[in-house]
């Protein structure tokens, strides 16, 4: 199962320089992140090489972390395939708690993070559908 | 039933009498200090409490102003002990006793501990800072006076702690509220049951706020009587007051203590059970008499008799520091009351600020609190549900609607007790 990093952020300047200075110290490269922001908070999440090192080294820092599932889909780069994906999902009573694209440019693809109630589930029902998704050495080496 | 039956059961019209003789003794011993001797110019005799009370208040500047022995009565040499406030700020705050006055002082603590139900037989086991700190000291003396076996182990190492109460079967302990809770995790990982494992009956909490559901948590987790008492160290530290069996406010020894509960802006007398700031004169201390000091401390006095007997009265749980009330838009509120709800949400660190500001002529309460690392599970929406919980459990305990900010771990200043926590930009 692939992971990524949620990071309990406040809204200030020079917030995210000391997470990518702490993880660029250790040679820990950020692969992808998304930001959702609630007025003076928000939460980071980040696609890293390395999610448990990092975590670890967040954890050391007192960084506020906790390390969750994802599943990572790769579609064409097209405006139907996103739609398809999240179609798939609802029509088996997947609840999608997030998603974020992450990057256009992998063989002509986007690949999309996804974070689901059931992963096991997920993970079938999209491979019968004949969507891929990446396995952990990939995501990490995006 | 009592340590001291005749005193803690003397009839009401006694004591008052006592009280007077006290207090002109104690007019008459102060005059030879530098500070009374000026401010006590005036006062030959007094006959009543009303003619005490036109004496002025003593207060903790007069102290640190009066520093180091302005308030010494007596010669160096007589002298067997200091405590000492941590001073903070400026000076701190230096207590002297005699001989005696440690004596009266351990008597008065183990009548406390006798209330309380502790005996000779007793294994005591005294987790409390020991120093210029009043609490361990002051418990120590208590209970050897008492005559229980004393364990002076002091706080902190958890299995050391554990490690002693099973070999030595300690049936009584004093610690402080906060530390009863995460030495009961220590228990657990280790897989003593304290209710079954261990020997204990009685603990004794103090030195740091903490509310009635500790208490009761406490003696739930631990399968024991929890008891409260009040001290402070300007009148010698623990032992003031304490709570009897009945666990329903705390008799202030009034053989050894004045007490008088005032209006903190007016000064003025307040009747028993009206709410106001307590006052307090020592009554035996010779090396250093306090007339009329200025706790800071709001309470007031239980109205009616106790069931256990004591006829000294009975003050209610602190409810704050005068100096740490905050008025906002006309609502009393207490930096205390506010500590309560976020200390309950275990998503919450300890570290808080309270900031008071105002914007359009309305007072605005901010309320800056750090996430517990532990239990971030990494979404925004449980931290929202998580804020908006907060604020609710606020509202609901202090009346008005507070602004609260979740900031990370780490970014406030540590919470050390004394630590400000309370900003007010009003001022
Ligand atoms: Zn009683």
């Amino acid at each position: 199962m692939a992971h990524q990093l949620s990071i309990f952020v406040e809204n200030k300047p020079g917030k995210f320089e000391k997470i990518t200075k702490i993880l660029g110290e250790k040679d820990l490269n950020i692969r992808g992140f998304s930001v959702a922001s609630s007025g003076d908070f928000g939460v980071l999440k980040i696609i890293v090489n390395n999610p448990e090192k990092a975590f670890e080294i967040l954890k050391e820092n007192n960084i506020t972390v906790s390390i969750r599932n994802i599943l990572a889909v790769q579609i064409d780069d097209n405006s139907g395939s996103l739609h398809n994906l999240l179609n798939i999902l609802s029509t088996n009573n997947i609840n999608l708690e997030d998603c974020y694209g992450i990057s256009v440019a992998y063989n002509k693809s986007a690949v999309i993070i996804i974070e689901v109630e059931k992963y096991p589930e997920a993970e079938k029902i999209l491979l019968a559908n004949n969507i891929r998704i990446l396995n952990d050495s990939e995501i990490y080496s995006l | 039933m009592y340590w001291e039956e005749s005193i803690e059961t003397i009839k009401r019209d006694d004591l008052d009498k006592y009280q007077i003789k006290m207090l002109n003794i104690l007019i008459n011993q102060a005059k030879n200090s530098t500070f009374y001797k000026k401010r006590l110019f005036n006062y030959e005799k007094i006959n009543s409490f009303s003619d005490f009370q036109k004496i002025p208040f003593t207060t903790k500047q007069d102290l640190r102003d009066g520093f180091p022995y302005d308030f010494l009565t007596i010669d160096i040499k007589e002298v067997v002990r200091l405590h000492s406030s941590s001073g903070t700020t400026g000076n701190p705050t230096v207590i002297f006793h005699t001989k005696n006055d440690l004596d009266e002082w351990s008597n008065l603590i183990a009548r406390c501990m006798y209330m309380a139900g502790v005996r000779k037989e007793d294994i005591f086991q005294n987790i409390m800072s020991y120093g210029l700190f009043t609490g361990g000291i002051g418990f120590h003396y208590g209970a050897e006076k008492l005559g229980a076996m004393t364990i002076p182990i002091g706080p902190g190492n958890s299995k050391r702690q554990i490690w002693f109460m099973e070999k030595f079967k300690t049936t009584v302990v004093h610690i402080l509220p906060s530390y009863a809770l995460r030495l009961y995790t220590h228990l657990q990982e280790e897989g003593i049951d304290p209710k079954k494992d261990l020997s204990l009956k009685i603990a004794f909490v103090g030195a740091e706020p903490h509310t009635e559901e500790t208490r009761r948590k406490i003696e739930e987790l631990y399968g024991i009587k929890v008891y409260n008492s009040y001290g402070l160290s300007e009148m010698n530290g623990p032992g003031v007051a304490f709570e009897c069996e009945y666990q329903n406010g705390m008799h202030l020894w009034e053989d050894n203590y004045y007490a008088e509960i005032i209006n903190p802006e007016t000064g003025e007398v307040l009747p028993d059970g009206e709410e106001g700031e307590l006052v307090l004169t020592t009554l035996k201390r010779t090396a250093m008499p306090i007339i009329r000091y200025r706790t800071r401390d709001l309470t007031r006095i239980i109205l009616g008799k106790c069931s256990c007997g004591r006829t000294h009265r009975k003050i209610d749980r602190i409810k704050g520091r005068s100096d740490d009330m905050l008025i906002i838009n006309g609502v009393n509120i207490f930096p205390m009351q506010i500590e309560q709800i976020l200390m309950k949400a275990k998503e919450l660190g300890a570290n808080y600020i309270i900031e008071v500001q105002k914007e359009n002529f309305m007072d605005k309460l901010y309320i800056k609190v750090e996430i517990n690392n532990q239990f971030f599970n990494g979404t925004l929406e449980e931290l929202e549900r998580l804020q908006k919980h907060i604020i609710e459990e606020l509202k609901n305990e202090i009346g008005v609607n507070p602004i609260v900010k979740l900031v990370e771990s780490g970014s406030l200043p540590q919470n050390e007790g004394k630590a400000v926590r309370v900003i007010d930009h009003r001022k």
